[in-house]
């Protein structure tokens, strides 16, 4: 059963009986994506061209996938990329934001979302937030239910957020990733062909660890890196002008000179903003004159101009499929 | 960071020879079989010890791909007319046996 319609249920306390063992899904898409087979090429030597994700799938129309990660958890991947979208749309670009983070959802509570509407065909029409189109499996659950979901299963989750969201005409979607390096990140790197992976940390050694493990697995999955946005730079308080470096100077340099990429932004901690997320006015387009929103409308601006994301390729296929002929 | 190659086409060579052409101009040929043989996969490596758990030799010469799908922007899967199709190719591995 669709697992859209089995949290509704839930929510709506119906459907209790519905088991929680693995769905066939996973092997019903298979089998529909297999049978998505593209037209007999000319024999007698076939050849894969460039092709759009199967049909099953409603990316056709997303230009570009953006993740953004970190390995570490609690450094603002959720408020960066929320911001960082919406920059992005102000900017005159349609955006979508994909709350990848199964366990603990953050992008319903910051943006106050309204609930998906279901469409004809077991799609998802997401919700609005100043123009963004987002999902999030908060948005499917009761609050303070708990996602218990094996690997798989939330691996699950995230391919539907992919293939059942009407996601429509798309230039960027970016997914606000957990942390770590496991079944999410795994299944979204196998799944799609993602444009890019933006890397937010904090400035101190303890995150550098965590996020360097995030990095290794981009680059093993040949995902590239767009740039490193260190999150929590320097407090200033407000009784001096002061930049106040609580958790050290640097970290973020650190990994994009280590990785040979640029440090898009050092973002302040301002305790408006923390509590602007927690009230569901986003700094970008509820504090449009704050310091913070500028940078974020400077990171978006630097991340269009970047070659990786204007070029169509370069030259490679990025979804193929090759079936094999007998000679 | 340098990016690593991908593949620029794919193609049948013959009865059994894929063909990749990469972005990089460097060009490889695969033996269809031999790519089973070497599949890498949880069925095939044992997980924990990375033990060789697949009989080369029961491998057929027969044993051709079905179909052969990207895996993300790093990998390829081939469905083989054996009805396996478990194995990951990353294309970094593929241009070292290729």
């Amino acid at each position: 059963m669709n697992f859209f319609k089995r949290m509704q249920d839930k929510i709506a306390g119906k459907g209790q009986s519905q088991s929680q063992a693995p769905s066939p899904e996973l092997d019903q898409e298979v089998a529909q994506r297999a049978a998505t087979s593209i037209s007999p090429l000319a024999p007698p030597i076939a050849k894969a061209t460039p092709k759009q994700m199967p049909k099953t799938g409603t990316l056709e129309a997303v230009r570009h996938l953006i993740a953004v990660g970190s390995g570490k958890g609690g450094v603002g991947k959720s408020t960066v990329a929320l911001n960082l979208a919406l920059a992005l749309q102000k900017l005159g670009k349609k955006v979508g934001l994909v709350d990848a983070d199964v366990y603990g959802p953050s992008q319903q509570h910051m943006t106050r979302a309204a609930r998906p509407q279901m469409l004809e065909g077991e799609l998802i029409e997401p919700p609005l937030v100043e123009g963004v189109k987002v999902i999030s499996v908060a948005m499917f659950a009761a609050a303070g239910q708990a996602q218990m979901l094996r690997g798989p299963m939330a691996a699950q989750v995230l391919k539907q957020f992919l293939t059942q969201v009407a996601w429509g005409e798309l230039d960027y979607l970016v997914i606000d990733l957990p942390p770590g390096t496991g079944d999410i990140q795994l299944t979204l790197a196998q799944s799609v062909p993602l444009s890019g992976a933006i890397i937010v940390t904090t400035p101190q050694e303890l995150s550098l660890i965590d996020v360097r493990k995030a990095v290794s697995m981009f680059q093993t999955l040949n995902v590239p890196l767009l740039g490193v946005i260190e999150n929590m730079s320097y407090f200033v308080c407000d009784q001096c002008t002061k930049k106040h470096y609580l958790f050290g100077q640097g970290g973020g340099q650190k990994i994009a000179t280590e990785y040979g990429t640029n440090l898009l932004a050092e973002i302040p901690l301002d305790p408006r903003i923390g509590e602007a997320s927690d009230s569901g006015r986003p700094a970008v387009t509820h504090f449009p004159q704050s310091d913070i929103a500028k940078t974020y409308l400077t990171v978006a601006d630097r991340l269009l101009a970047q070659h990786i994301l204007q070029r169509e390729s370069d030259g490679a296929l990025g979804y193929f499929v090759l079936e094999w002929k007998k000679l | 960071m340098s990016e690593q190659a991908r593949v620029k086409q794919i193609w049948q060579q013959d009865d059994r020879t894929l063909a990749i052409q990469w972005t990089d101009g460097k060009k490889s040929l695969f033996d269809v079989v031999e790519l089973r043989r070497q599949c890498r996969c949880a069925h095939c490596v044992d997980e924990v010890t990375r033990e060789i758990k697949l009989n080369p030799d029961s491998v057929a010469e027969s044993l051709r791909p079905l179909r052969i799908e990207s895996v993300g922007r790093y990998a390829l899967t081939i469905q083989f007319s054996d009805g396996h199709k478990t194995g990951i190719y990353p294309f970094e591995r593929l241009r070292e046996i290729g």
